[in-house]
């Protein structure tokens, strides 16, 4: 049946069913107050071909309607009847729909839960092989910061969906799955680390900063333009060039399986930015100078999240695992490859901007200056 | 030969995010990757300008470990792969009893004397937080991973009367309503908990995962006939577990002992009862869920107590205030009634249904003393009235 409401003759008469209902279970000594139909009793959703019962095709009537503003304190389900005596628990600050919104969270939840794998007996572990002790560190202090960084983007996002009125349940149901993700991460990387006669070697004190920048926002939004537009944005980068600093089989699957993992959480941030760029375009402004900020770390490389940065043991360990070896030759190939991983970060991340609505930036010259040297490198 | 893989790794060119740009990211992270060319060879520019110019890099990183030679195993006998708990041989097998580090410092990575601190992470005491099965536990919740969109058979969710329709809604708004409550309780908690005890984190990450697959699991057994969401709870319970913030252990004690006994009470009753088979199979996988939960818990508490005895009381009383939190909600009779109608057969097998619903209450409390006890909190005699009442109609109904 399509999602429509019933024809009021077909109401009538469940009404005069549940009028004798009650009035047996009443004499009964039950009250039964609950035992109404609610205005979508009857209908289905419509499922999608061949993926189940998604949560983006069952809400309908006042269950599909996610308010502009949110006044549910008692943290109740978005369409449930509130009970007057009920105490206000939620202490929710994210209570307006355009501050954490986007069109296809529901989506993005329902293609994690069917994307979740395990970093047990998905990684073909048995492929890792000895490797030169210089690539064996690199391969660890990478894995070390990518373990260290992944904390970041689990933790953060856990407090903003306790932050968030369950009338928005579709983004926050996005962000669990995120939480999901990152700790898969931050396990294979600690796997990683562990599991070819390696360790885990330093701590990156750059990463503890940046990892700071994310957890002080104070506006949902910035807090997603920090973690998924800029920090996991560049991770994705580096994951997607996992091929060509990966040794064996093992480690190209974690890098593979990883990146789809990473696009969800970039996607999930371009397509807010979307929805709030044409909700309230009056924060435009405002986040033009997130961006701004973003991009000032990303030309002078201090964006501590972003394995790439220069200066780091992580950026010294790519270049000694995209050019093979810690010998000066190879770490100059390396380097100069590295550079080139950033300069795709750059592109990537001006593609990202643009399809989040942002992209006038670039034409305007409000885009940080030095932008323009990475795309025409 | 090192070489000879890399250059090969090259020439596949294979792209490491293709399973990602598949439906929902489509439009986001495809854009995204216009023009960077994916899976190629990036060109390496044969003069950088200078914001590109190549720095000799710092190699004094390469020394700095406090555990090198490190060669963990997968479970090759069991199939169990490569877990988190086979991790800690050699030096990575230590777990402190103080993590001194509030920032996001890998347990036993080497520290860097200039990362300070981040703030949150002030939970820093083993026995605040630790369980020894948390590793085991978030292996298991992964390997149990499910859907509720297609580990479902929701095609079986027909035919049932209009009263037992809704009186199946009414118990999943319940448990979608305390789902949504212990996903927002447990979130709030991740950034204090400290990363040196990352087996709990990794544990409780399946856990946010878990409810949430409750609240939305019971949010499609409402919507699935249109019944949808009816009263929401009553709350009592609700603001009990959310004022816990005077210690993690209190939460734990709040979601996962009298709570989360009568959320496993009610699935197993809908597992053996459900009047479809979408209700028994939806509940049923619900129920490993729930005990990854409480095998967390009373390990977590059973630990605590073994570390700090002290406490023994101060959980014992925390215990009360949560039973009368829980007492208020339970003189509410909606979710009672619902469960009556839905497991009786209709309104007019409600008494029939209320017999079975004093057998739940019975196994729920039951449950929960048993649960206790395990953890090393003895409830028998200072458990309150309404629940010695729920206990004794219970076992009456029984016979």
């Amino acid at each position: 049946m399509a999602p429509d409401l019933l024809p009021d003759a077909a109401r009538d008469a469940r009404v005069e069913t549940y009028a004798h209902l009650l009035e047996y279970g009443r004499e009964r000594g039950y009250k039964l107050d609950w035992l109404t139909p609610r205005e979508t009793f009857g209908t289905h959703p419509e499922a999608s071909a061949g993926g189940g019962l998604l949560l983006q095709d069952i809400d309908r009537g006042v269950f599909a309607d996610a308010p502009d503003w949110s006044d549910n304190l008692t943290g109740r389900p978005r369409g449930s009847l509130a009970r007057a005596n009920a105490p206000k628990v939620g202490n929710y600050s994210v209570r307006t729909k355009g501050d954490i919104w986007l069109r296809n969270a529901a989506q993005l939840y329902e293609e994690a839960v069917q994307r979740q794998w395990s970093s047990a007996v998905d990684i073909p572990w048995d492929t890792l092989e000895e490797l030169p002790d210089e690539i064996e560190r690199a391969e660890c202090q990478l894995a070390t910061f990518l373990t260290e960084v992944e904390f970041v983007a689990g933790d953060v996002p856990g407090k903003w969906i306790a932050e968030t009125t369950p009338d928005y349940y579709e983004p926050r149901m996005f962000l669990i799955s995120q939480i999901m993700d990152e700790a898969r991460h931050l396990d294979v990387f600690r796997k990683r680390a562990l599991a070819n006669g390696g360790g885990l070697l330093m701590q990156t004190s750059n990463a503890a900063l940046a990892g700071a920048a994310i957890d002080s926002a104070r506006d949902f939004t910035e807090m997603s333009a920090r973690l998924h537009i800029s920090g996991e944005g560049l991770v994705l980068s580096i994951f997607r060039m996992g091929e060509r600093m990966s040794y064996n089989e093992a480690e190209k699957a974690i890098y593979r399986l990883a990146a789809s993992d990473e696009s969800r959480h970039v996607a999930f941030g371009v397509m807010h930015l979307q929805y709030l760029s044409q909700a309230q375009p009056e924060r435009r402004e405002e986040i033009h100078s997130y961006l701004d900020e973003i991009e000032l770390g990303l030309v002078i490389g201090a964006g501590g999240q972003n394995p790439a940065t220069r200066g780091t043991p992580s950026n010294a360990a790519l270049a000694i695992l995209l050019g093979g070896g810690a010998d000066s030759a190879a770490i100059e190939e390396g380097a100069q490859i590295a550079l080139a991983v950033r300069q795709r970060q750059v592109k990537e991340y001006v593609q990202r901007v643009k399809v989040a609505g942002f992209g006038d930036r670039f034409e305007n010259g409000r885009a940080n200056a030095a932008l323009a040297q990475y795309v025409a490198a | 030969m090192v070489q000879t893989t890399r250059k090969t790794a090259r020439a596949k060119g294979e792209h490491a995010g293709n399973g990602a740009t598949n439906g929902a990211t489509n439009g986001a992270t495809n854009g995204a990757t216009n023009g960077a060319g994916a899976g190629r060879v990036i060109p390496t520019p044969a003069t950088p300008p200078a914001p590109l110019m190549v720095e000799p890099p710092d190699l004094s990183w390469m020394d700095k470990t406090t555990g090198w030679g490190t060669r963990a195993l997968p479970d090759l006998v069991h199939g169990g792969g490569l877990t988190i708990d086979a991790l800690n041989i050699g030096t990575y097998s230590k777990v402190p009893d103080h993590f001194p580090y509030r920032n996001r410092l890998p347990r036993g990575a080497y520290p860097s004397p200039i990362a300070g601190s981040i703030g949150g992470y002030y939970l820093q005491d083993k026995w605040e937080q630790w369980a020894d099965c948390a590793g085991q536990m978030y292996e298991e919740g992964i390997s149990r991973r499910w859907s509720t969109a297609t580990d479902v058979p929701w095609e079986t969710a027909t035919g049932l009367p209009d009263d037992v329709e809704i009186a199946l809604c009414q118990v999943a708004t319940e448990l979608s309503h305390q789902g949504s409550i212990e996903t927002e309780v447990v979130c709030s908690w991740l950034q204090n908990l400290s990363p040196g005890y990352h087996e709990v984190k990794l544990f409780l990450a399946t856990n946010v995962y878990d409810s949430a697959r409750m609240f939305e699991g019971y949010r499609k057994r409402g919507m699935v006939n249109g019944g949808g969401m009816l009263f929401e709870s009553p709350g009592r319970m609700n603001r009990a577990v959310m004022e816990t913030f005077s210690g993690w252990t209190q939460t734990v004690l709040g979601l996962w002992f009298l709570r989360g006994a009568l959320q496993l009470t009610i699935l197993r009753y809908l597992a053996a009862y459900g009047p479809t088979e979408a209700d028994s199979v939806l509940a049923a996988r619900m129920i490993p869920d729930r005990m990854r939960a409480a095998a967390y818990a009373v390990d977590h508490i059973r630990q605590a107590i073994a570390a700090r005895p002290d406490q023994r009381v101060a959980f014992a009383m925390w215990l009360t205030n949560l039973e009368l939190a829980q007492a208020a909600d339970a003189k509410d009779p909606v979710l009672w009634e619902a469960l009556a109608v839905a497991l009786g057969g209709g309104v007019k097998q409600i008494d029939a249904g209320m017999a079975i619903v004093r057998r739940l209450q019975h196994d729920w409390v039951q449950s929960y003393i048993d649960r206790a006890r395990s953890a090393g909190l003895e409830r028998g005699t200072d458990l309150g009235r309404p629940y010695q009442a729920m206990l004794a109609e219970g076992a009456t109904a029984a016979t």
